[in-house]
């Protein structure tokens, strides 16, 4: 065995194996833990647990949650125009697939 | 070092009002966002757009950019003049909502410093654990249905000695699981950004895409590919060899398959639990009618059938 394959790093995907706390989900996106909340209000992500101690989000979520940060951040976009521009853009994303499958 | 118009970044004319350079700004900025964009370039576009506007939205720094006079073009080879910021003070207030902050020109750094998003550290009292870090990794599609080790660069902010940011190359061996997909994030524990004061290392966050494919499209863990038949492969049924990411398979193509439709490779897609399937879309080219021989045979083929395909334009 060569000794590249010894150093490669390996890692989980989030996507398939990955649930993230609260905590973990602001470190990871570098998000002030009180706009995950609102976010999670608005419905943009959605988490399973009773309360905020409890959450666990879904792999998903870490995408999500850092698009909603740049949209925010960068084109001041209040929350509930986060969610509305995040579902748009699912949309989009889902057409435009259905346009490859042709 | 060349010179960048900010004024023509954000397209306002040089006296346009705060209030002008915000809408051109904001316009700009919700078209080129990396988020919303699928332009190849809406990345770099949109760190220029915000470059531009950290300048021309602070009235201090707006008015140092304008001392330097209009002469300059942009692209123009430039040195700020000796003394040309006597008399001001970039205190650096917050860059938000001039882009991501970090990575600004070498233009913008020789004037205004290296500020925005680079905030200088304060050292701090206890422990606190590395920042998580990002970066995105281009693989062909074949890594994803075999695996593979890629050598990926990454700059990343350090903390040096005295706590002062600075950026450092890195390169790292990593090993792309089988079966992922666009994407999808790999985390890599420990190879964020380091801990203070003995606190743990960030996690390092590696999102996947595909380069562009000249064979193959991916949705998700589905993948298509174009396969032309001949009118008479397609009217007949044949046998064809058709490529794969996974290598080259056989395939039966049924008599009477019609343009567009669909056969279904089950669980030769991106591999996984479940696995994607490989879908082959059919299409019909026509031989060109140029020779005397081709001629005659599309004659006969006229003679033989009894076809209208307009058919249902008839009312």
């Amino acid at each position: 065995m060569n000794p590249i394959t010894m150093t490669a790093f390996k890692g989980p995907i989030v996507e398939e194996t990955v649930q993230l706390t609260l905590l973990e989900l602001c470190q990871a996106c570098r998000a002030e833990e009180a706009h995950v909340l609102t976010w999670v209000f608005e419905g943009v992500l959605e988490p399973v647990g009773e309360s905020p101690q409890h959450w666990r989000f879904g792999g998903n979520s870490l995408r999500r949650a850092r698009m909603a940060l740049r949209l925010s951040r960068d084109l001041e976009i209040n929350p509930p125009g986060v969610a509305l521009a995040l579902d748009l853009l699912d949309e989009i994303a889902m057409l435009r697939a259905r346009l490859q499958r042709r | 070092m060349k010179f960048k118009d900010y004024y023509e970044t954000l397209g306002v004319p040089r006296a346009a009002t705060q209030d002008e350079i915000k809408r051109a700004y904001r316009k700009l900025a919700r078209k080129y966002h990396p988020d919303v964009s699928k332009l190849a370039d809406a990345e770099s576009r949109f760190k220029e757009l915000g470059e531009a506007y950290a300048v021309l939205k602070d009235p201090e720094k707006r008015t140092a950019y304008d001392q330097m006079g209009s002469e300059w073009k942009p692209g123009q080879d430039f040195q700020p003049p000796p003394g040309w910021d006597a008399g001001f003070e970039f205190s650096g207030g917050e860059f938000s909502g001039g882009g991501s902050g970090a990575d600004h020109s070498d233009f913008f750094e020789a004037l205004f410093g290296r500020q925005g998003g680079q905030r200088p550290h304060r050292p701090e009292q206890g422990q606190r654990q590395g920042q998580d870090h990002h970066a995105k990794v281009l693989i062909d599609l074949a890594d994803a249905y075999q695996g593979a080790q890629r050598s990926i660069s990454l700059r990343m902010p350090m903390l040096d000695a005295q706590g002062r940011v600075t950026t450092q190359d890195r390169k790292l061996d990593v090993s792309i699981p089988k079966g992922i997909r666009a994407g999808q994030h790999l985390r890599l524990s420990g190879q964020g950004g380091p801990g203070l004061g003995g606190g743990a290392a960030g996690d390092l966050y590696l999102e996947i895409a595909f380069n562009p494919d000249p064979l193959f499209r991916v949705d998700g863990r589905d993948v298509f590919l174009d396969l032309p038949l001949a009118p008479w492969e397609a009217a007949l049924g044949t046998e064809v060899t058709a490529p794969t990411p996974a290598g080259p398979v056989q395939l039966t193509i049924p008599p009477g398959s019609a343009a567009n439709r669909q056969l279904r490779l089950k669980a030769r897609g991106i591999p996984g639990a479940p696995p994607g399937d490989l879908y082959v879309v059919l299409s019909i080219a026509l031989p060109p009618a140029d020779s005397d021989a081709a001629r005659v045979a599309y004659q006969a083929m006229a003679l033989a059938f009894d076809f209208n395909p307009r058919i249902h334009l008839n009312g």
